[in-house]
């Protein structure tokens, strides 16, 4: 799965899970590694992550992840628990990166109208 | 936005880096909000309704619930805090089942939680607790700091303001849009031409978009430089956003 960003192709599919390359994100690979070790409830693997990680970030870096992270416990949080649907912008941007990704399999995707996965 | 805070000392020390300023500002405010009575709980009912939160992942309820292929087969009653003793049954559920599994809520499970008592305001204002103060928690873990503590609530009564202009079929809950905004709202929302649902989300409790606005001016970027791909910080844009959309996915979050 690949996607643009800023006309830079990038790989999606390390959002699914590790991937084993950095697809075209800097330390993507990990990146990816300390998210799902924070996520995980693996202390064991945090520890081991977050010194991974201080060997590729600086430590500003390294605060600005653990703050993406914090932010996006909120925000995913939010929206489910409200039943927000999709803005009608980003769906219709966002179809085919949906698709690729499968999102639908999550069960907040049925707050968003079904028409919103037709290309805008 | 600065907070009142002054009082509410967090200690960083565990990371062994310097924490920005305005993360600081954002986690005191947070905190300074949590112990004052909200809109419809009193401050130490929002604190019960945090420690609850905080306490979920280790409740035996919820873990079943999440290994569970549905959240809705395993029965029984959550493992309570002290201080959550004396939550209706309905608030306690909301606090846990937010915390723990908010990807498998379902609008069915949110109907049955107001109809067993709890109104739509309470509902939202506990959910901009527990979402709040799952941020903070999670940003502390990923650093390596332990939790901050929940301080002592202050005195107060709980405002029960509603906002004029809610509009409800939008969202399972009430909302408030921009061009609705008016009295004590009229600033609630900044002057972007878009304001995503996520930012209107708990308009029904104004107190937690102003909060929100402020954890993701912080944490991740403010709302006008959201669609600026050349917008980052010490990470650049891609790396936020990779990291953003896993833990998304992990948290099973379709929006």
């Amino acid at each position: 799965m690949s996607g643009s960003f800023s006309g830079v192709s990038v790989d999606l599919s390390a959002v699914n899970g590790p991937t084993g390359d950095d697809g075209g994100v800097a330390h993507g690979v990990r990146l990816v590694a300390f998210v799902d070790a924070v996520m995980s409830g693996d202390d064991a693997a945090l520890v081991r992550e977050r010194a991974a990680l201080r060997s590729k970030l600086t430590d500003e870096a390294r605060v600005d992840t653990c703050a993406t992270v914090g932010a996006f416990n909120v925000v995913d949080r939010i929206a489910d628990a409200t039943g927000i649907p999709l803005d009608a912008g980003m769906a219709a941007m966002s179809v085919a990166v949906r698709a690729e990704l499968g999102l639908s399999r999550f069960a907040s995707a049925a707050n968003t109208p079904a028409a919103a996965n037709t290309p805008g | 936005m600065v907070s009142s805070a002054g009082d509410l000392a967090l200690d960083y020390s565990a990371a062994g880096v310097p924490v920005r300023d305005d993360l600081r500002d954002a986690h005191r405010t947070l905190l300074d909000g949590l112990r004052r009575p909200g809109c419809w709980f009193t401050s130490a009912a929002r604190l019960a309704i945090a420690t609850e939160s905080r306490n979920a992942p280790h409740c035996a309820l919820c873990r079943e619930r999440k290994a569970a292929l549905s959240p809705e087969q395993p029965r029984g009653a959550h493992e309570r805090t002290r201080a959550g003793r004396d939550l209706p049954d309905a608030v306690v559920e909301v606090a846990h089942r937010v915390r723990t599994d908010s990807g498998r809520l379902s609008r069915a499970w949110f109907e049955r939680t107001l109809a067993s008592g709890l109104d739509e305001g309470p509902y939202v204002e506990g959910v901009g607790v527990v979402t709040m103060l799952a941020g903070l928690d999670y940003f502390c873990r990923a650093l390596g700091v332990p939790p901050f503590p929940l301080p002592p609530p202050l005195p107060g009564a709980p405002s029960r303001h509603r906002p004029a202009g809610l509009r409800s079929g939008i969202a399972w809950v009430p909302i408030l849009a921009p061009e609705d905004a008016s009295g004590p709202e009229a600033d609630l929302y900044d002057a972007s031409p878009m304001i995503p649902n996520i930012a209107r989300a708990l308009s029904s409790v104004p107190e937690f978009v102003r909060l929100l606005q402020h954890m993701t001016r912080s944490h991740y970027l403010a709302l006008a430089d959201m669609s600026n791909p050349a917008a980052g910080r010490a990470i650049d844009r891609m790396q936020i956003e990779l990291v953003a959309a896993r833990v998304s996915a992990l948290n099973e979050c379709f929006y």
